[in-house]
This record gives C-alpha cells, sequence and structure tokens, in this order.
C-alpha cells in the first residue's frame, strides 16, 4: 500500500506543479536558415530582455526546414535567407522581410586572392577550371575543392542567383555542407578550399572581391556590392498573438532592434 | 650410522620433461604464435595510445574554469571564451532520469522473467523484445521517440510547438535512454538470480512466505551486486550516446533552458546540451569550431566512463562472493534462531 | 530473555506481510505481484511494437513508390534528398523517388570488412589472453578491453576526424590520386579506411571479451589430453579449443555485427559524408573514397523530418536498419541454441 500512496502522492504533486507553468505563456519556437541563426538569436536575446517575455527558442536546419517546420506546425516563425518562390513553398504562409545580408566567396587564409571576375567565379564552382594553377593571383597551388552548401539551403539559392548564370550549377563533385558554420569551418582548415559564407560567418577567412568590390559591409549597405539578399521570417497564415507581437518588434525599426542588425547585417526599417 | 640407516631415504626428485620450447615448433604454427603475440600487443598499445592521446590532450586544453562557466549564448562560434557546466549539467540530468526510469522497470522485469515467466509464450515474447531492443540502433529509438513525444497530449513532458509537443527535452531524452540501458540491467539482475541456489527459494516458501515476498525481501537484496553492476553499465550506456540527445534534448546553443519557472520539473521539461553532444557540436563535424573545448569536454567524458568502469569491477568482484555469502550469513541468523528458540 | 525471544520472533513474523501469512490471501497478493510485474513486460513489449508498427507505417509511403528500386542504384542520393527539401521532383520522377543503394553498399562494406578484420585479429587476441599471455599482462589487459568497450563513439568520432584523418589525408593520399577523380568527388582523410578501422576498434573488445571467456571455458581435461599426446599448444588451440568455441565466437560477431550496423555518430564524423559508393574498380582509390552509411545518414539527415517525402525517405532507412536488426537477433538466437545444444555457456 504505501508505494502506491507514494505513487499518488507524487502524480498528485507533478500535476500541481505543472498546471500552474502552463499557465504562463510559452517560448516561440523558431528554426530554419543557419544565416539569419545568429541575428535571430540576438534579437530573442534582447527581445526577452526588452518585453519580459520568455526567450524564443532559435534553431537552425537551413532555409527548406524553417518553411517546410512552419507549415507543418513544427515552427512558429520560419526563418529563410531565400525569397520565397511560387509554387515550391507550401501554401498559406506569410512572409515578413526582416533584414538584408550579404554573401562573400571565401577562399583560405593562406590564399588570399584579392579579387575575381563574374566569369572566373563561374568557371570555378561550375568545375570548368579544376586546379588553382588556372587562377591568377592564387597563393596555393593543387586542385581547386569546392565546398557547396545543402540544397535546403538559402545561402545556396542566392549564390546561384547572384554570382551563377540562369542555368548554370554548381559542380556535382563539390562537397555539400549544411551549414554556414560548417562551410567556414571546412575553408577555414583546407587550404586549397573555397566556398560561399554569410558575412557573419567570414570571421577568419578571406573574402574575395567580386568584380572589383570587396566584399564587406559598408559596401554592401552603399549598394556597390552586388551579393546581398533578403532575411525573412515566415508565418503560417497571418501572424498572430505572440507571433505578431514578436514580429512587430522586430520589424519596429526601433533603434535597439537596429542596432542590433547594424552590426553584421543591413537593417531595412 | 644408525643415524643414517634410520633416517629415511631423501624422496626420488620426480623427473618431469622439459617444457616444450615455441621455438621446436614447425614454422607455420610459431608464425600463428607471432601472431597472437601481435595482436595482443596491438590490442593493448590501441588501448594506451586512445587514453594517452585523451589524457595529453585533454590535460593541456582543459581549465577549471571550463568546469564551471556555461557555453558563450548569442554566437555560434564557442572558440572564444565560455565552458562547459551546461552540458555537464546536462549529462547528469539524462543520466539520473534514464537510470531512474530503467532500473526498476529493468528489474521487475528480470524478477517476472525469471520467477513467474506464465504464461511461457508471452515471457518468450518479452525476452526476445528486450533482445531486440539491445540490438536496434539508438537513431532508430530517437526517432520513435520524436514521434512519440510530439503528441499534443504530452505536452507538459517538454513544451508547446505550433502545433502538438516540441517532443524534445530532459524527460524525453531521458525515458528514451532508459530504453537502451534497460537490456543491460535486465540481463544482469536475471544473471544474479538464476545464480541463486533453489534452496533459498525453497526455504522461503518453507517458512509460508509468497513468490512476492521471497522476491523483494529475499532474492533481490541478495542479489545487489549483480544490479548494481547492471545499473552502472546501462549508465555507461547512457552517458555515452550522442543520437538520442541530438534528436530528442533540442538545445542549438548548447545551453540549459528550462521552461516556465517550476524548480524542478522546468528544468526536466527544458532543452539542453550533454557532454557527448558538445563534443560532436565543437568537433569539426559541428559548428561550433572549437576544436580545444571538444578535447578538453571529451577528456572530462572520459573520466566518467572511467570512473563507472571502476566502480563496475569493485562490484563485480564482491559480487562473486556477494550471493554466496549473504545467504551464508540468512542461514546462520535462521540457525541461530532456531537454535535459541529450542535451547 | 526466551520468552523476549519468542515474542520478538512471534512479533517479527506478523510484521513481514502478516496480511500474507494465510495462503489464501498470500495467494491473492501474489496473483496481484505476478501481474503487476508481468504488465510491465508487456508495456515493453507494446513499445518495441509500437515502435515497429510506427516506423512501418511511416516508411510505407516511401516503398510503395519505390517498389524494390529503392534498393537499387539511380540518381545520386544527394540529389535525390535535394528534390525532397526544395519540394522540387527530378525530372522523370516524384519527390518520393529514391535509390539507396549507395548508402546500402557503404553500410554492406563497412559492417563486413570491420567485422571480418576483428574476428580476425579478436580471435588471435583472445588466444594470447588465454593462452600465450603472462598473468600479470592478462590481469592488466581485462579492464583496459573493458575499458575499450566503454568508449563513447563520439570520442571514437573526434579522435578520428582530429588525428588519423589528417595523418590519412597527408599521409596517404597523394595529390594525383585526389586529381584523378577530382570529376567525380573530392578525396580526403575521411573515408572508408578511416571509418573502418576505427569502427574495427569499436568492435574489438566486445569480440575479444566473448572468445577469451569462452576459450577459458572450454575444459581443461581436452586440452590437458591433446598435449598430453603430444601436440604443440598451437595446434591444441586450432583443432580442439578453437572447435569447442565457435559457436560462442559465432554469438559475439552476431554482437559486434549489431553494433556495427548501428553505429551512426562515429561514422558521421568520419567515413566522409558523401553519400557516395565506392567503386572497387577503382583500384586502391576505392579504399580511400568517402561513404556514408545507413544510420550515418539518418543520423545526419534527422533534422529534415518535417518535410513530408524526406520524412518517409528517413523512416524507410530506419525500416531497413530495424528489420536488419530484427534478423541479427534472430541469428543470435539460433546460435545461442546451438551453444545450449553443445552444453557451453556463452
Amino acid at each position: 500500500m504505501r508505494p502506491l500512496r507514494t505513487l499518488a502522492v507524487s502524480v498528485v504533486a507533478i500535476l500541481a506543479l505543472t498546471i500552474p507553468s502552463a499557465a504562463f505563456g510559452r517560448a516561440l519556437i523558431i528554426g530554419g536558415s543557419t544565416s539569419v541563426l545568429p541575428l535571430a538569436q540576438k534579437l530573442a536575446a534582447a527581445y526577452h530582455k526588452a518585453t519580459h517575455q520568455p526567450t524564443p527558442k532559435v534553431t537552425g536546419g537551413q532555409s527548406d526546414i524553417g518553411i517546410s517546420g512552419v507549415a507543418e506546425g513544427r515552427f512558429d516563425i520560419g526563418d529563410s535567407s531565400r525569397d520565397p518562390i511560387e509554387g515550391v513553398d507550401p501554401h498559406g504562409l506569410t512572409f515578413v522581410r526582416i533584414a538584408r545580408d550579404g554573401v562573400c566567396v571565401v577562399t583560405n587564409k593562406a590564399n588570399p586572392i584579392a579579387n575575381m571576375s563574374t566569369s572566373t567565379v563561374e568557371e570555378i564552382f561550375t568545375g570548368q577550371k579544376r586546379d588553382w594553377s588556372e587562377v591568377p593571383g592564387a597563393k596555393v597551388s593543387g586542385p581547386i575543392e569546392v565546398f557547396d552548401r545543402d540544397g535546403a539551403s538559402g545561402t545556396q539559392d542566392a549564390f546561384q542567383h547572384i554570382f551563377l548564370e540562369e542555368n548554370r550549377k554548381i559542380t556535382s563533385s563539390a562537397t555539400a555542407k549544411t551549414s554556414n558554420g560548417l562551410e567556414q569551418q571546412v575553408v577555414g582548415i583546407k587550404k586549397g578550399a573555397i566556398g560561399f559564407v554569410s558575412f557573419a560567418y567570414a570571421a577568419g577567412l578571406n573574402p574575395v572581391g567580386y568584380n572589383g568590390v570587396a566584399c564587406n559591409l559598408r559596401n554592401a549597405r552603399s549598394g556597390q556590392y552586388l551579393g546581398v539578399r533578403n532575411f525573412w521570417m515566415a508565418t503560417k497564415g497571418n501572424p498572430k498573438g505572440a507571433t505578431l507581437k514578436f514580429l512587430k518588434w522586430v520589424t519596429s525599426g526601433k533603434k535597439a532592434v537596429n542596432n542590433i542588425i547594424n552590426t553584421q547585417w543591413i537593417s531595412v526599417y | 650410522m644408525a643415524a643414517a640407516a634410520v633416517s629415511p631415504a631423501p624422496p626420488k626428485a620426480v623427473v618431469r620433461p622439459p617444457r616444450e620450447r615455441v621455438s621446436s615448433w614447425p614454422l607455420v604454427d610459431r608464425l600463428f604464435y607471432a601472431l597472437c603475440w601481435i595482436s595482443g600487443l596491438a590490442l593493448c598499445a590501441i588501448a594506451l595510445w586512445i587514453v594517452l592521446y585523451m589524457l595529453v590532450k585533454g590535460v593541456s586544453y582543459l581549465k577549471p574554469s571550463l568546469l564551471t562557466s556555461s557555453p558563450v549564448s548569442g554566437s555560434i562560434q564557442q572558440t572564444s571564451n565560455g565552458g562547459f557546466l551546461d552540458p555537464i549539467e546536462g549529462t547528469l540530468l539524462v543520466t539520473a532520469v534514464g537510470t531512474l526510469i530503467a532500473a526498476p522497470l529493468g528489474v521487475a522485469i528480470a524478477v517476472w522473467l525469471t520467477e513467474y515467466a506464465r504464461p511461457s509464450w508471452l515471457a518468450r515474447a518479452v525476452d526476445s523484445a528486450i533482445e531486440m531492443l539491445a540490438g536496434v540502433p539508438s537513431i532508430v529509438l530517437a526517432l520513435f521517440g520524436l514521434i512519440f513525444f510530439s503528441q499534443g497530449f504530452l505536452t507538459f513532458v517538454s513544451q508547446g510547438a505550433a502545433s502538438g509537443a516540441l517532443g524534445q527535452s530532459f524527460i524525453a531524452a531521458g525515458a528514451v535512454m532508459a530504453l537502451i540501458a534497460l537490456p543491460l540491467i535486465v540481463a544482469a539482475t536475471r544473471e544474479g538470480l538464476e545464480a541463486l541456489p533453489p534452496r533459498i527459494r525453497e526455504a522461503s516458501f518453507a517458512l509460508g512466505k509468497t513468490k512476492a515476498t521471497t522476491s523483494r525481501y529475499v532474492l533481490l537484496p541478495a542479489i545487489k551486486p549483480s544490479i548494481a553492476a547492471g545499473v552502472v553499465l546501462g549508465m555507461g550506456r547512457i552517458i555515452g550516446d550522442t543520437a538520442i540527445i541530438t534528436v530528442l534534448l533540442g538545445g542549438s546553443a548548447q545551453l540549459t533552458e528550462p521552461v516556465g519557472h517550476t524548480p524542478v520539473w522546468g528544468l526536466l521539461r527544458g532543452t539542453g546540451s550533454t557532454l557527448t553532444s558538445y563534443v560532436y557540436y565543437n568537433s569539426p563535424a559541428g559548428e561550433g569550431n572549437a576544436h580545444e573545448k571538444a578535447y578538453a569536454a571529451a577528456f572530462v567524458l572520459l573520466l566518467m566512463v572511467l570512473a563507472l568502469n571502476f566502480l563496475v569491477t569493485r562490484l563485480t568482484v564482491t559480487g562473486e562472493r556477494g550471493p554466496a555469502a549473504a545467504s551464508r550469513l540468512r542461514m546462520k541468523l535462521a540457525e541461530s534462531f532456531a537454535g535459541r528458540r529450542w535451547s | 530473555m526466551r520468552g523476549g525471544v519468542l515474542q520478538s520472533l512471534r512479533s517479527r513474523r506478523r510484521n513481514d506481510g502478516g496480511r500474507r501469512s494465510t495462503p489464501a490471501s498470500g495467494a491473492a497478493g501474489d496473483r496481484r505481484a505476478e501481474l503487476a510485474l508481468g504488465a510491465l513486460g508487456v508495456l515493453v513489449l507494446v513499445l518495441i511494437g509500437a515502435m515497429v508498427v510506427t516506423v512501418a507505417i511511416k516508411a510505407w509511403p516511401s516503398f510503395r513508390y519505390n517498389g524494390l528500386g529503392w534498393f537499387g542504384p539511380g540518381a545520386e542520393v544527394d540529389t535525390e534528398l535535394r528534390a525532397m527539401r526544395e519540394s522540387a521532383p527530378l525530372k522523370g520522377h516524384g519527390l518520393l523517388y529514391f535509390t539507396a543503394w549507395p548508402l546500402l553498399w557503404g553500410t554492406i562494406v563497412t559492417t563486413l570488412a570491420a567485422v571480418a578484420l576483428a574476428l580476425v585479429v579478436s580471435t588471435f587476441a583472445a588466444i594470447f589472453l588465454t593462452e600465450f599471455a603472462p598473468p600479470r599482462m592478462r590481469r592488466t589487459l581485462d579492464p583496459v578491453i573493458r575499458l575499450l568497450a566503454g568508449v563513447p563513439s563520439v570520442i571514437y568520432g573526434l579522435i578520428g576526424i582530429l588525428a588519423i584523418a589528417p595523418w590519412v589525408d597527408q599521409h596517404l593520399l597523394s595529390e594525383s590520386r585526389k586529381k584523378s577523380v577530382l570529376y567525380v568527388v573530392q578525396l580526403n582523410g575521411e573515408n572508408l579506411t578511416t571509418g573502418t578501422l576505427i569502427l574495427t576498434v569499436m568492435i574489438l573488445p566486445i569480440m575479444v571479451a566473448i572468445t577469451a571467456s569462452a576459450l577459458s571455458s572450454v575444459p581443461p581435461a581436452w586440452r590437458e589430453g591433446s598435449v598430453a599426446l603430444g601436440v604443440n599448444r598451437w595446434r591444441t588451440i586450432r583443432r580442439v579449443s578453437l572447435r569447442t568455441v565457435w559457436p560462442a565466437v559465432a554469438a559475439g560477431t552476431v554482437l559486434a555485427t549489431a553494433r556495427a550496423l548501428g553505429e551512426a555518430v562515429m561514422l558521421a564524423m568520419v567515413a566522409g559524408s558523401t553519400p557516395f559508393a565506392a567503386n572497387p574498380l577503382d583500384g586502391l582509390t576505392f579504399l580511400f573514397e568517402p561513404v556514408r552509411p545507413l544510420a550515418a545518414t539518418i543520423f545526419q539527415e534527422s533534422e529534415g523530418l518535417t518535410i513530408g517525402p524526406l520524412s518517409h525517405t528517413i523512416y524507410a532507412m530506419g525500416a531497413v536498419l530495424l528489420l536488419s536488426a530484427a534478423m541479427l537477433s534472430l541469428a543470435g538466437w539460433a546460435v545461442k541454441q546451438m551453444l545450449v545444444r553443445q552444453g557451453i555457456r556463452a
């Protein structure tokens, strides 16, 4: 009898503890693009500080996972670093633009190429040029190791649209990495590597200028650097309740918000 | 001279043929002998190399501040500063939850399988289920756990997502961890129970006790070392698992994030990370980009495993004497009571 | 004094389950306990059953669409997964199109190679442990083997990716070899060989422990009889001991194969993250091509469970793993029957 009684008491106690906690609002769940991830994390922390709402939980997974996740109901907000595509994205989603970001072509620091033209970038990434000896300004020798992003990546989408012509695709022998962080890591380790990352991840690597314009925040803001794309936050239907509150805060153009965004991205409000 | 005649002749030394030398074997056999030695030494060398390598790397990268500070939040890159206090908390939490669920369950199932086991087809089915559980890859168990805990009515175990539950929490991860520790506990308990001589059970039944009472008050206390060894083995398996943590513990920032403000339950419902996921995250396969932290955390993990191994060795050594000694003690007590009663 | 002892004895007998001291209520209490314990056993049975059924249901769409072609070769696995993620089906196929051959081939090659290697090395090492090792070495090797068995796979993966893979990259892979296959795949230290070697080290301790304990339980009379007839120790081992313990060795192999099949994390870190079907016709380069076994693929794709077709594919892979685990369980049971018949405890 005693163990049964202990069990009953503990179950009641647990229920008593959980019910009040359900009365508090639950935290928002945000997931998707790994490019948006650092920005979303910073915004979530600042949102909690400013409004005392529970800190939203931020995860990655790449843009397509974010979009499908919000359609399935796993996420409250899906981050995407590519523009919404008609017919590909699930129906009924609302996209809200929150910032702009740049994509840099990067090489290892042992290979500090200052600039590449459109044709060079295309030739390297589509596999036409395979050795660093064919590239002017290269400081390493040996085969070019191209690193791509996974198919679910918004950054890869942005790269294809901005840097490659309509029908050209990245060579299939490139190794696909599943996040900006992994891409940054591998290009930082291998001397003969070349890849592309979002601005915030170019630390420790050599950002390659594009058509004579250096890839940095200033040039992106001024519009000179062309490799810039939008960051979106998607919701299922129109945003409501806690989600609406958060999105309103992010797109409010308040100084606190823009200060965060302008550290490594470009604010739009 | 009389002494010489009386004293017994010294015993003749037994002449044994000299031990066979390996050098006398044919070449093929000598080759295999060498191979055996090489394999044994290679095994030794590999183990030694792994331990020494982790020792060197761990000691060079481990600082006390790492053990007491949390990972840096708000940035994915961990190289700069921040330690792994949260992952250590996470490991302890998940192991505790998993063991607390698996130990009673495993012991109960083992008792049922050895003492009752009726109907026999059911007992065979449960036996095969436990065996299959031992062979299922933990990633498949994790996937199933995710589906199970994402159902809406189980929101109290983790937290709510836009539809249904998030499904990722310490309780969820601990529950699935209990599944992978279960076969070890069941096996160890069954071994202990089967090694007990039947006369213990018969003596207890002769005194009028039921099977349930016997199991609870006589058998289980007698095999405590076996149960303990099984539990510790299960804990070792739980501590080392990464796949379940990655799927069921959430925590992309490697921080422990409780849900709500209730003291213990909020923590259990929350997400976090463990040493294993922290090591994976900071290795070149993950995004943390902090090899030194990965080495330091892996070293701490290895120390935990070593401690558990040492515990198992101690328990099994005592265990060999345990059941026999305990039953002897009980018999002595019974004899002394019987003696006093009729003296 | 005597009265006191009698008193305490009587009260003691009443205290531990006084209610159950009469046969009738004792039997009822026993029945309750049996039902309660049996219910727990049935709970585990139901859980396993639910798992199998859930995985099968979620995997069925993928198998139904692809039929037997699921197991065959076709387009590249990465391309197919990408199509599912982008909701952009490949030409001439639906979204569920999947051909898992590179993954299956990777799983088969790594598992078989690791088990074969481990079988050979563990047999020799176990013989060493039981027969030829000096007693002091034997005493130190026992905890060492147990330690090796307990090292978490993520630590093996860490050492592999940070120490062994770069070594392989620098010393075993030449630039010319890398160039020769560059148009198809990039070679680096994370490849088939590195993954298989570390997998072998991971499953060695299990097999050594089982083989050694089986060898030491061979009746000494048999060995002594053989030696007395003049057979040297090695031949005794080969002809007498090994022949006696082969069911135990088989059981150990089954256990090791199950472990190798289910190894996800270490292989995800070390064997290369490209699901490429290593081509034996490439000669020596075959050893250095990246592979991605099934469990490692599930581990790496586990974030994509929200996308419909991708989740069906992942569960299909899980179903294949479950099936192989069940078959291995069956094989283990069959071997154990053989053991019981031979009268040797594993």
